[in-house]
């Protein structure tokens, strides 16, 4: 007969191996994407380049492009050359507009691209370049939160705090400064549609550049 | 800066030398050519050309979908060539490797050391002494860091005659053979749920000790997400992870690549509409991993070690093994009592190290025999239609036994008692010897999934599974033996250990039947039902056997015997392998040309198709990828009874150069069509296409 104990002893063992079936089947499931066009976008809280913490929170009511960069990556110098200074003049478009922009960097240290705060701060003034904020992500929590996948991977947040835009700064991918002028760029066309309260013609593209270096 | 000086160099060089340079580019980090099958060409004619491409170690460059990141090569044409831009084809992409750069987030499809990309080149019908081809070689090239390239490349040929270049001819030849063949069988893609499914049929290769991996040509799939693979009868289903949460406009199309257990990848294009997905294409889980599973990371090795050793807890229980740990556990207590702690202790160890040097050593023997059978998977070949029959009757028979319907090996069983008996630290290591021994047969039931996932890794992660599953089966008499008072939390032996055993047989009935259920998706459903008569045969055969006599022993071994050959047997009557593609094309390709041969055929009034071709003729292969290798054709020349000749011009043959000079033919490729009944031929073009040959059926 089973006693107490030895019944006890074996729903013991019979629970530990449903429950490692259970951590199996659990680790092979793939988190879904959590940043989708339509769907309210997920808060972070990061340090920008001057050592002051930002918040996308921060920006609440206000649109917010986010801008995946690695100044050593060719397809970020081909839109920061000067002519035609491409990302500047977005910049500068958006910032005429109160839209917040973010450029984050996600390098891991050692990696190409990583940068010191005051390093990040002479390559915005070497590049005239006019972000709201540089964020430094050496560790890719902000990267890996949106799935950032290549610099530049670019980001437009409505004031609602829905995902507007993702992917592609344009339509030409190639490391060409010559394209930039036939292609069409996305996120301006996107900045123009949430400026108008309309509804984004392209609302996600495939994103093309250099792989984000993380760690 | 050095970059525009070389190619301001290369343009001073290019200018100066003539015909002659094939010396490579260098354009940063890789060296980079244009080469041809031919070295002169004839005015009119489409040759087959090719970009060539020597990588530094550790970089890449792309496919024509790049994955993630990265960007595929191209070649913009330069005003300086005589060739117009219109002349070159599309490149035939080789299929390509997975490049993990960060991994579970960012996935590419590249090259890596060489990549040979083949393109059509269509010499101008007016063109006389020489054309050159001239082109910007563009392309990024990464690392760990990427560097966009651009390579000034030029193909000068002699315009004459048609006189082959071998070396360079055989080079392109081998990676048209690298690019996908279409997908013989059908593909649908069912997006009702995420995981997508994307069920495959009838088509070779779609086993289970293959691994497959799907490339689409666009991104509407996650390219980092693995692929999990299921199979059936007659096919095989992929899980792939949805890029977006909504559906693809049409179909999804891309290279499944199934790389079979020699390592050999081939590639097949394919287009997949939505609907829902086959029957029999799933159910059956993978032997091997796919390219990126998680069964090879070290995560995966962890979890599945940890796995074992909670199936080793767990073979404590097991009727077999917990008598012998009984009585050793009695021993202990005097032990305890009189104070041999440190003696004790030692035992603990004895013991484990028996059972460990046990598990160890059966670890040896199926790696061995894994190395010497060339098998990935050993005892749990369930994709071997006899294997899983006999499995399913084994099973049977153990239930049997559990339930205590006949007797067995209880003198093995003596025989490890005896030394187990013994005193000291030698008793202690065979009591785990024993253990070991006699807890082997009840591991199945428990730790097949286990065991399965594990027969394909490498040698010292079947160790280290094996040991954590000895390790398990250890822990608690090790814990015992140092921790003297856990000795009351023993459950003691009795009665209940039978009900248990008992109880343990209805496990292996069930595994009996899901056995029937993957031998019915291999076999049929025929080869289950003979495998159920078995079972009975089996069970009659113990009851014939407690019958006294000699006589009903001898007839119930006959019948046992019977009862696990005949459905084996049966399994193994299989249910396609006549007519797959593999052995079609063997039969196809085997019969070789004569003149003779072709006199008898047309006799007879066969139609007859003869190939001539030659491994290093380049257009040869690419009309065996596109045309002469595709199911529609093997299908139509099958119906129509064409005979298929091949002259193999690789090496020099008299008799094939007498053939083409008949033909008034400069070489190889030239295709022979004889319609039924037709003494003389008609000659082919070319460039053949599937509408082409399958329209002569039509005119014959």
């Amino acid at each position: 007969m089973f006693s107490r104990r030895n019944i006890s002893l074996a729903a013991g063992m019979a629970a530990a191996v449903a429950l490692t079936a259970g951590a199996l089947i659990a680790s092979t499931a793939d988190a879904s994407p959590l940043v989708v066009p339509g769907q309210p976008v997920p808060g972070f809280t990061g340090t920008n380049s001057h050592g002051e913490s930002v918040s996308l929170a921060d920006f609440s009511g206000r649109t917010v492009v986010l801008e995946w960069t690695n100044d050593g990556c060719p397809f970020v110098q081909k839109h920061y050359a000067t002519p035609p200074a491409n990302m500047q003049a977005l910049q500068s478009y958006a910032a005429a507009d109160d839209v917040v922009w973010l450029s984050v960097i996600s390098s891991a240290p050692g990696k190409q691209g990583h940068v010191t705060g005051d390093e990040a701060n002479a390559l915005t003034a070497v590049r005239d370049a006019i972000p709201s904020h540089v964020l430094l992500d050496p560790t890719g929590e902000i990267g890996h939160l949106y799935g950032a996948k290549t610099t530049p991977h670019m980001y437009v947040i409505k004031p609602d705090g829905t995902l507007a835009y993702e992917g592609a700064i344009d339509s030409k991918p190639s490391a060409r400064i010559d394209d930039i002028a036939e292609a069409n760029n996305y996120v301006r066309a996107a900045l123009d549609s949430v400026a108008a309260g309309e509804a984004v013609a392209v609302s996600s593209s495939k994103p093309y550049g250099c792989s984000v270096k993380y760690e | 800066m050095t970059r525009i000086l070389f190619s301001l160099l290369a343009a001073i060089f290019l200018g100066a030398a003539a015909p002659a340079l094939a010396a490579p580019v260098d354009g940063g980090h890789a060296r980079v050519e244009l080469i041809a099958e031919r070295t002169s060409v004839m005015p009119g004619e489409t040759v087959q050309a090719a970009l060539k491409m020597d990588l530094d170690p550790g970089w890449h460059v792309y496919w024509r979908n790049a994955g993630d990141a990265g960007l595929p090569p191209q070649l913009v044409h330069r005003d300086t060539s005589t060739i117009p831009g219109g002349a070159i084809g599309d490149f035939l992409w080789p299929i390509p490797e997975l490049l993990p750069v960060v991994d579970g987030e960012i996935m590419d499809y590249g090259y890596s050391d060489q990549v040979i990309l083949p393109f059509s080149l269509m010499i101008p019908a007016a063109a006389s002494s020489t054309v050159r081809l001239d082109v910007v070689a563009d392309y990024l090239i990464c690392e760990d860091i990427c560097i966009p390239e651009y390579a000034d490349v030029s193909l000068v040929l002699d315009v004459g005659e048609a006189i082959p270049d071998p070396a360079h001819g055989t080079m392109i030849a081998d990676w048209i053979a690298r690019a996908p063949t279409d997908f013989a069988g059908e593909a649908r893609l069912d997006t009702s749920a995420a995981p997508w499914q994307l069920s495959l049929r009838g088509a070779p290769g779609l086993t289970r000790d293959a691994a497959l991996r799907f490339f689409p040509f666009a991104h509407e799939i996650s390219h980092p997400a693995g692929q999990p693979a299921s199979f059936g009868a007659d096919g095989a289903t992929l899980s792939l992870t949805p890029a977006r949460p909504d559906a693809p406009d049409g179909p999804l199309e891309g290279v499944l690549v199934v790389e079979q257990a020699d390592g050999t990848r081939t590639g097949y294009e394919l287009s997949a509409e939505q609907g829902a997905v086959f029957g029999n294409t799933s159910g059956l889980a993978a032997t091997r991993s796919g390219p990126s599973g998680a069964g090879g990371s070290p995560a995966g090795l962890i979890t599945l070690a940890f796995f074992a050793l909670v199936g080793g807890l767990v073979l404590n229980l097991m009727p077999c093994v917990l008598p012998v740990l009984s009585i050793k556990a009695m021993g202990m207590v005097s032990a305890a009592a009189s104070g041999h702690a440190k003696e004790l202790r030692s035992h603990g160890l004895w013991y484990t190290a028996g059972v460990l040097v046990s598990f160890a050593a059966l670890a040896a023997v199926i790696i061995a025999v894994r190395a010497a059978t060339g098998t990935a998977t050993l005892g749990f070949q369930l994709q071997n239609a006899p294997t899983v029959a006999i499995l399913a009757l084994i099973m049977f028979v153990i239930g049997l036994w559990l339930m205590g319907l006949f007797e067995l090996g209880s003198s093995i069983q003596n025989t490890g008692s005896n030394l187990a008996s013994r005193n000291g630290a030698a008793g202690a290591f065979f009591t785990g010897i024993l253990a070991a021994v006699v807890g082997a047969p009840c591991v199945g039931p428990f730790l097949g999934v286990a065991l399965g996932a594990v027969m394909t890794q490498p040698a010292p992660a079947v160790f280290v599974v094996f040991l954590a599953m000895g390790f398990g089966l250890a822990l608690p008499f090790l814990l015992l033996s140092f921790v003297p008072g856990l000795q009351r939390l023993l459950p003691k032996p009795g009665k209940w250990m039978e009900t248990l055993k008992q109880f343990f047989a209805f496990p292996m009935f069930l595994t009996a039947a899901w056995l029937l259920s993957v031998l019915g998706a291999l076999a049929g459903h025929g080869a289950v039902a003979w495998t159920v008569a078995g079972a009975t045969g089996i069970a009659f055969a113990i009851w014939l056997a407690r019958k006294p006599g000699t006589p009903a022993r001898i007839a119930a071994l006959l019948v046992l015997v019977a009862a696990f050959a005949y459905p084996a047997l049966r399994a193994t009557v299989p249910g396609g392998t006549e007519g797959t593609p593999t052995a079609y094309a063997a039969k196809y390709e085997t019969e070789a040309w004569s003149p003779e041969r072709v006199a008898e055929l047309t006799a007879e009034g066969r139609p007859v198709f003869v190939d001539f071709t030659a491994t290093w003729c380049a257009t040869c292969q690419l009309n065996k990828l596109s045309t002469l290798k595709t199911s529609a054709v093997h299908a139509a020349f099958a119906d129509a009874n064409v005979a298929f000749l091949v002259a193999d011009f690789t090496r020099k043959d008299p008799v094939i150069a007498a053939e083409l000079r008949l033909r008034e033919r400069a070489g190889v490729p030239m295709y022979l069509w004889y319609r039924a009944g037709a003494a003389e031929p008609d000659i082919l073009p070319e460039i053949l296409s599937k509408d082409l040959v399958i329209g002569l059926l039509d005119g014959s």
